[in-house]
C-alpha cells in the first residue's frame, strides 16, 4: 500500500510536467520584458570594438565613402553587418567620420548627390539635407545632425567604433 | 521599413512619409530536386536585393511580408489572390506599390494593375558569396533604386 502511495500516477506526472512547462513559459514571458527594459545594452555592436577603415594619410578634405564590417549582436542574432562612413578632414584639421543614416527616418544619405546642393549631404527620400559637417539644415525633415563615429588613430591608421549622437 | 515591431510602430507614427510598399513575390516548388534548388537560390537572391534596397530607402519604403506561391506555368491562377493581397495592403495610404520578383511570368498579368513590376534577373546556379555575383547585385540594386526614385520624382 505504502508502495502505491509513492508511485506517481500518470495524471500527477502530467500535472507536474505541465506546471513545469508553465513555469518555463512564464520565464519566457518575463525574459523579453527584461530584454526590452535593458534593450540598449543587448543591442548593437559589441562595445569597445574599433575597426580599421583607412590610413590617415588617405583622408582628404572631400568626404570619402568607406565600408567596413562589424559584428553586431541584435537580441537573438549575432551577425556581420556592413557599416558605411563618410570620412574627411574638417577645416580645423580634425577627422570626422559621419554615419550615412538619415536622422529623419533612416534612409541612406549621399554626399553631393544633388546638383543643386554640391556641398551638402542629401537624402533622396524626403530631400533631407545636412551641411558638410553633418548639421541638419533647417526647413528639411531631419531634426538632428548625422551621427558621428567614435574613432582612434593608431600608427597612422584610422579605426572606427560606434556611431554616436552628437 | 520591414514588417517587424520596431519598424511598424515607427511607420504608424510617420505614415505620410512612408508612401511606398514593396511586395516580394516568391515562387517555390518541391516537385523536382532541381527546381527546389533553383527556386531557393532565387528566393535568397530576391531577399538580398530587397534587404539592400530597404537599407538605402528605409525611411520611405515598407517591405510587406512575402507573397509565396507554388511555381506554376499557369500563373494566371494567381492573379485573383495577388489582387486581393494588393487591395489589402492598400488599406494603408500607400501611393506607390512595387512588386519585386525573380519570376518574369508576372509581367503579362500585372499589366492592367496599378502596380510596378520589378523583375530581378537571376543566376541559374552558383554561389551568392562570389565577388562577381555581389558586384552584379550591387549594380542592379542601384538601378532598381533609381527606378523607384524616378517614380517618386515624376
Ligand atoms: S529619411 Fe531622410 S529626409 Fe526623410
Amino acid at each position: 500500500m505504502t508502495d502505491k502511495k509513492n508511485q506517481v500516477s500518470r495524471r500527477q506526472f502530467l500535472n507536474y510536467t505541465l506546471t513545469g512547462v508553465g513555469g518555463f513559459m512564464g520565464a519566457a514571458m518575463v525574459a523579453p520584458m527584461v530584454g526590452f527594459a535593458i534593450d540598449p545594452l543587448l543591442k548593437g555592436q559589441k562595445d569597445t570594438e574599433f575597426i580599421y577603415v583607412m590610413d590617415v594619410s588617405e583622408i582628404t578634405n572631400e568626404p570619402q565613402r568607406k565600408t567596413f564590417k562589424v559584428d553586431q549582436v541584435d537580441g537573438w542574432y549575432e551577425s556581420q553587418v556592413d557599416r558605411t562612413a563618410w570620412i574627411f578632414k574638417t577645416e580645423e584639421g580634425n577627422i570626422l567620420a559621419l554615419s550615412p543614416v538619415c536622422t529623419h527616418l533612416g534612409c541612406t544619405v549621399d554626399w553631393a548627390s544633388n546638383e543643386q546642393y554640391p556641398n551638402q549631404f542629401f537624402c533622396p527620400c524626403h530631400n533631407g539635407r545636412y551641411t558638410k559637417t553633418g548639421v541638419n539644415i533647417e526647413g528639411t525633415p531631419p531634426t538632428e545632425p548625422l551621427h558621428a563615429y567614435e574613432y582612434k588613430v593608431e600608427d597612422g591608421k584610422l579605426l572606427l567604433g560606434k556611431a554616436k549622437k552628437r | 521599413m520591414k514588417y517587424k515591431t520596431s519598424d511598424t510602430s515607427q511607420y504608424t507614427q510617420a505614415k505620410e512619409y512612408i508612401d511606398t510598399a514593396i511586395i516580394p513575390l516568391i515562387p517555390f516548388s518541391f516537385v523536382s530536386d532541381q527546381e527546389m534548388t533553383q527556386l531557393s537560390l532565387q528566393k535568397e537572391m530576391t531577399q538580398i536585393y530587397i534587404d539592400q534596397i530597404e537599407k538605402e530607402l528605409k525611411g520611405r519604403v515598407f517591405v510587406t511580408p512575402e507573397y509565396y506561391y507554388v511555381k506554376n506555368d499557369k500563373i494566371s491562377d494567381e492573379k485573383l489572390r495577388l489582387e486581393e493581397y494588393v487591395n489589402h495592403i492598400n488599406k494603408q495610404p500607400f501611393k506607390y506599390i512595387f512588386l519585386i520578383t525573380p519570376d518574369n511570368k508576372w509581367r503579362k498579368i500585372t499589366k492592367d494593375m496599378d502596380v510596378d513590376l520589378i523583375w530581378i534577373p537571376v543566376i541559374k546556379e552558383g554561389n551568392l558569396n562570389q565577388s562577381e555575383t555581389q558586384q552584379l547585385i550591387q549594380s542592379q540594386v542601384k538601378e532598381i533604386q533609381s527606378l523607384i526614385m524616378d517614380s517618386w520624382n515624376e
